[in-house]
C-alpha cells in the first residue's frame, strides 16, 4: 500500500452524474493509486469539479461564493484560471491528478498550521460557457450523388492482378536481368495527356474540356474532379493503347461553361481526379515503372496515398508503410517484402503520377538506403487481424 | 490467453461506434445516452461511457475495439483505456469548426500511447463538406513531423474502416501478410 492510500484525501464530486462518478471512483483507485477516495460533501476536504459540464459554471460560482476554506480542483479542456483553484488539463494523466492531489494536500497541512480562511476570487469571467463547435457549410446533395468520387477502394488481391490491372507482352517484368527494360513513357498514353491537361487547368484554374477524339472529359480544379462519358471498362482498355497506334493523337484542351446543363444528369460520372489519374496510371503501367524514375535508386512516399478511394493492387498498402518510412530502390522493396517487383512498380507508377513519389537527383542528394526492418514479435496475430478483415477467415 | 484491443477516438460525432459498429463480429455495446450538454447540438444521442466491439480471428483469439466517450469531460478514461492497445484510430468530423484542432488535440492527448505504437486517421463527412482536403491534413501533419495514414472513411462502410485499420497494422509492420 503507498503511503498515499494510508491516509487518502477525501474529494466530493460535482458536476459530474452517476456514471462519471463510478469511473471517477474507479480512477482514484485504480491509477491514482488510492490518492483519494470519494466521500459524502459533508466529510469531505476538497472538491472536485468537471469544468466542462454544463453546470459547471453556475455550481462553481455558487461553491466558491461560499464561505469554504476547502481547496477546489477543476478537471477541463480550457485553462482555466482562478485563484484558489486547482486546474488539471483534460485528458486527465494520472501523473497530473496525483500533482494536483498532492499539491491541495501540502495547502490543507498548511492551513492546518496557520488557519487562516481561504479568499477566494468568484470571478467566472475566465471559465468558457459551453458552446457548440459548429461550421457553416451548405448540404450539397449533388455531392453526396457522386457515387464514383465517393466509392470506396477495391482492393485487389494478386489473383485478380493480370485480370483487372493487365500483363506487358515481351517483357518479364519480374525478372531482374530485365528491369531495365521494364518501363514505359506516360506521355506516349493517356495518362500523359490527362497529367498535362490537370496541370494546365489548374495553372489557369478554370474548367476546360480535353478533345481527344474519344469520349468527352472534363476537368474541374477547384472541386479536384474529372468528369468523363465513359466507364472503367472503357477507360482501361483505352488506357492501355500507344497514342502514336491512335488515328487522332492529336488532343486540345477548350474552356468549359456549361457544366450545369450537361453534366447534371450524370453525377455517377464525376471522379476524384487523384483517384481517377491513379486508376489510369495503374492501367497504363500494368506492372512496368515510369521512364523518370532510376531503378538503381531509392525513393521515397512523401505521405501515405488516400488509400479508401483508391484502387489498391496487391501489397500496395505494406509498399506505402515501407516507402513512408525511409528511402529504398524498388528492387529492395519487393526483396524486403518477398513480393513480385510487378506489384511495386505499378504502385510506383500511380503513386508517382499524384506526386507522391521522390527520388534522389543529383549524387549530393543521393539518399541512404535503409536497412531491413525488424518483424514485430505480435505479427502473426497481426496478419491474422489483416486477413479477418479482408474476409478471409472467420 | 492475452487480451488485445485496438482503440477508436476523435471527438463527439466522428463516428467512432459507427465505425466499430461496422467490423465487429457481434453488436456493439453501446452507452449513448441522450445529449444534455455542448454535444446537443452535434448529435441527439452521445456515447457517455465507452462502446465495444468484438472480432472473433481464427484460432479462437478475440480483438477488443473500444471507442473513447464522445464528451471530452470523460476523457480521465482514456488513460486506463489504451493500456495494452495494439494501436489507435483517430476518426476526425470534416464538418466541425476547426477539424485540425480536433486532431492536434487528440494526437497530443494520445501521444505517449501512438509513440509506442501507431495511428491511423480517418476523416468523416467528406461528402458533405469537402474541406479540408486529405492533402490539407498532411500539410498539417508534416508541421507535427508525423507521416501516419490519412485516409477519407464513410464509417457505415465496412471496407472504409477495414482499409484504415489494416493501414494502421502494416504501419506497424510493413512485413505482415494474411495468415490463417
Amino acid at each position: 500500500m503507498s503511503n498515499n492510500a494510508k491516509s487518502p484525501l477525501k474529494v466530493t464530486l460535482h458536476a459530474m452524474d452517476e456514471r462519471s462518478v463510478r469511473t471517477m471512483v474507479m480512477y482514484l483507485k485504480g491509477p491514482c493509486q488510492g490518492a483519494a477516495v470519494v466521500v459524502d460533501e459533508a466529510f469531505a476536504e476538497v472538491d472536485i469539479f468537471d469544468g466542462d459540464n454544463v453546470n459547471a459554471k453556475r455550481l462553481l460560482t455558487e461553491h466558491l461564493a461560499k464561505p469554504s476554506s476547502r481547496p477546489v480542483i477543476v478537471l477541463s479542456l480550457q485553462s482555466v484560471k482562478l485563484d484558489n483553484v486547482v486546474l488539471v488539463k483534460k485528458p486527465v494523466k494520472s501523473e497530473d491528478m496525483l500533482g494536483a492531489l498532492a499539491e491541495v494536500k501540502a495547502r490543507l497541512a498548511q492551513q492546518k498550521i496557520n488557519n487562516p480562511p481561504v479568499s477566494v476570487d468568484t470571478s467566472l469571467t475566465d471559465l468558457p460557457a459551453d458552446k457548440p463547435v459548429l461550421k457553416n457549410y451548405t448540404i450539397n446533395t449533388d455531392e453526396q450523388n457522386k457515387t464514383s468520387k465517393h466509392q470506396t477502394a477495391m482492393q485487389l488481391n494478386e489473383a485478380a492482378f493480370g485480370t483487372y490491372i493487365g500483363n506487358v507482352q515481351g517483357v518479364d517484368v519480374n525478372d531482374p536481368a530485365q528491369f531495365a527494360n521494364a518501363i514505359y513513357a506516360p506521355k506516349d498514353y493517356f495518362q500523359g495527356y490527362i497529367q498535362s491537361a490537370i496541370n494546365t487547368c489548374q495553372d489557369k484554374n478554370e474548367n476546360l474540356q480535353l478533345h481527344s477524339g474519344w469520349r468527352q472529359l472534363v476537368l474541374f480544379p477547384q472541386s479536384h474532379e474529372i468528369w468523363l462519358d465513359a466507364d472503367d471498362k472503357e477507360l482501361r482498355a483505352f488506357a492501355s493503347l500507344k497514342l502514336e497506334h491512335v488515328p487522332s493523337k492529336k488532343m486540345s484542351l477548350s474552356p468549359f461553361k456549361t457544366e450545369s446543363l450537361v453534366l447534371t444528369n450524370a453525377l455517377e460520372k464525376f471522379h476524384s481526379m487523384d483517384a481517377f489519374v491513379w486508376k489510369l496510371a495503374c492501367w497504363t503501367s500494368k506492372g512496368r515503372y515510369p521512364d523518370s524514375i532510376n531503378i538503381d535508386h531509392p525513393v521515397y512516399l512523401k505521405n501515405w496515398p488516400n488509400f479508401s478511394r483508391l484502387l489498391i493492387t496487391p501489397h500496395a498498402m505494406r509498399i506505402a508503410a515501407l516507402l513512408v518510412q525511409e528511402p529504398r530502390t524498388l528492387g529492395d522493396v519487393a526483396r524486403v517484402l518477398n513480393i513480385k517487383p510487378q506489384y511495386v512498380f505499378v504502385f510506383v507508377s500511380a503513386a508517382h503520377a499524384l506526386g507522391l513519389v521522390g527520388q534522389a537527383r543529383r549524387e549530393a542528394d543521393e539518399l541512404v538506403q535503409a536497412p531491413d526492418f525488424k518483424p514485430l514479435q505480435k505479427q502473426g496475430l497481426l496478419g491474422r487481424i489483416i486477413s479477418k478483415l479482408r474476409g478471409n477467415k472467420a | 490467453m492475452s487480451q488485445y484491443k485496438i482503440i477508436f477516438t476523435g471527438p463527439v460525432g466522428a463516428g467512432k461506434t459507427t465505425a466499430i459498429n461496422s467490423i465487429s463480429d457481434s453488436p456493439p455495446i453501446k452507452t449513448d445516452a441522450a445529449a444534455s450538454d455542448m454535444t446537443k447540438s452535434r448529435k441527439a444521442a452521445t456515447t457517455v461511457a465507452m462502446d465495444y466491439g468484438i472480432m472473433n480471428l481464427a484460432g479462437g483469439e478475440k480483438i477488443h475495439l473500444y471507442g473513447t466517450p464522445g464528451q471530452e469531460r470523460f476523457d480521465f478514461m482514456w488513460e486506463i483505456l489504451v493500456n495494452g492497445g495494439i494501436g489507435l484510430i483517430l476518426l476526425l468530423d470534416n464538418t466541425r469548426a476547426d477539424p485540425f484542432q480536433d486532431m492536434k488535440f487528440f494526437l497530443e492527448a494520445f501521444d505517449k500511447f501512438i509513440a509506442e505504437t501507431g495511428v491511423a486517421i480517418g476523416v468523416t463527412q467528406m461528402d458533405i463538406s469537402t474541406t479540408p482536403t486529405i492533402d490539407d491534413y498532411h500539410v498539417q501533419l508534416k508541421g507535427l513531423g508525423i507521416k501516419p495514414p490519412v485516409f477519407a472513411v464513410d464509417a457505415r462502410v465496412k471496407n472504409d474502416v477495414s482499409v484504415l485499420v489494416q493501414s494502421l497494422l502494416f504501419s506497424l509492420d510493413p512485413g505482415l501478410e494474411e495468415e490463417a
